[in-house]
């Protein structure tokens, strides 16, 4: 973590008192502020709280709103709502992961793409859809998919 | 000690005050079904196997419910046993069943609590998530974790903050996904090993026996 970031996370920890009741409120307000939260964070935050890694790592780990990785430049999501797996979103999901060579929830290492998928994004109209950042792509096939990334072989 | 007299499947039990009835139960040759009671860690009544009948048909888990004057438990009954076999029947369903190639075999509670209810695990087959293996969590230089195995009990989580006072072995995730991690360089395990006496099923296995 480089000094200005450290430097932004102090400030941060300095509105609160080190009481482990703060953790949460501590976590969404530095994933807010970083986007995720790194394991420097976490070790700064335990040591605040005078908790163990373990602890807050557990924490934020169920909590399907924290982060532990960086999200990538390009995030990709796959609807598999019931009318985007009724038209076929797990063959989606599945062409997509095989495109990115990425598994649903992770992160590619040069931190280009991520792919997750939801419940439903309201486009059921358009079922079987993917949303590439904030454009939904509707009507997909697994060849559809492959066109949207076409640098990608 | 004050003594307090109830009655636990019709026999008529003295116990002191302050016990839980699961320990009454057990100190009296009363078998109940428990996974994560352990007599050295605080009651945290997850596994709810446990379950036994106060009174007029009220399920209450025995590991946290202190014994009380003219207390009415019935450790089995029609209802109990549904509830019970139900919540063994979705552990397993969730649990590797190759019995015969676990190190704890013979020595595993789970053994015990089908065995007890009369479960098998031929019949409970079909009843199988079809999920991929998890890998092993072979980070410890002491002992192996497989989290297909693992029933979350917690036993081994509570055990390394009070047998250490400082824990290195937490759960991660959530749901199904749901598993103990261990923390190593971050933490001080002083391989005590006493996690992996305590699982009551072969999660926690010491590298030395495979
Ligand atoms: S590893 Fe064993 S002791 Fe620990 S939570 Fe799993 S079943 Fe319980
Ligand atoms: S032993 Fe009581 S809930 Fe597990």
């Amino acid at each position: 973590m480089e000094k200005r970031e450290e430097r932004l996370l102090r400030e941060i920890l300095s509105f609160y008192k080190g009481q482990q009741g703060e953790l949460i409120p501590i976590l969404l307000q530095v994933q807010a502020n970083f986007g995720y939260l790194s394991e420097k964070a976490r070790k700064l935050i335990a040591r605040f709280l005078s908790i163990t890694e373990g602890q807050v790592y557990s924490i934020a780990s169920f909590y399907s709103q924290f982060r532990l990785v960086p999200l990538g430049k390009k995030r990709v999501t796959i609807c598999r709502g019931t009318a985007c797996h009724i038209r076929g979103a797990p063959r989606i999901l599945e062409a997509t992961e095989k495109v990115l060579g990425l598994k649903e929830g992770e992160t590619s290492s040069d931190l280009e793409y991520t792919l997750e998928t939801v419940a439903c994004f309201g486009c059921c109209a358009l079922a079987p859809c993917i949303r590439i950042n904030k454009n939904v792509h509707g009507e997909m096939t697994p060849e559809k998919v492959k066109e949207l990334f076409p640098h990608l072989k | 000690m004050e003594k307090i007299a109830l009655t636990i499947d019709g026999l008529n039990i003295v116990a002191d005050k302050g016990m839980t009835v699961l320990e009454t139960a057990l100190r009296n040759g009363i078998y109940i079904p428990h996974l994560c009671y352990h007599p050295d860690l605080k009651p945290s009544g997850v596994c709810r196997l446990c379950l036994v009948e106060v009174g007029d048909e009220q399920l209450v888990t025995s590991c946290r419910m202190k014994v009380e004057q003219g207390m009415v438990i019935k450790t089995k009954s029609p209802e109990v046993d549904k509830v019970r076999r139900a919540i063994v029947e979705l552990l397993i369903a969730d649990h590797h069943t190759d019995c015969r190639n676990c190190p704890s075999s013979g020595q595993c509670e789970l053994q015990r609590i089908m065995a007890s209810l009369h479960i098998s695990v031929k019949r409970m087959r079909p009843l199988k998530w079809a999920r991929e293996e998890l890998p092993r969590d072979t980070s410890n230089p002491f002992f192996d974790y497989d989290p297909n195995k693992c029933v979350l009990c917690g036993i081994c989580v509570q055990t390394c903050e009070v047998v250490q006072g400082t824990s290195s072995l937490y759960f991660v995730g959530r749901g199904y996904g749901t598993k103990v991690a261990f923390f190593a360089n971050k933490s001080r395990c002083e391989s005590c090993r006493q996690c992996v006496a305590r699982c009551p099923v072969g999660a926690l296995i010491p590298k030395t026996v495979r």
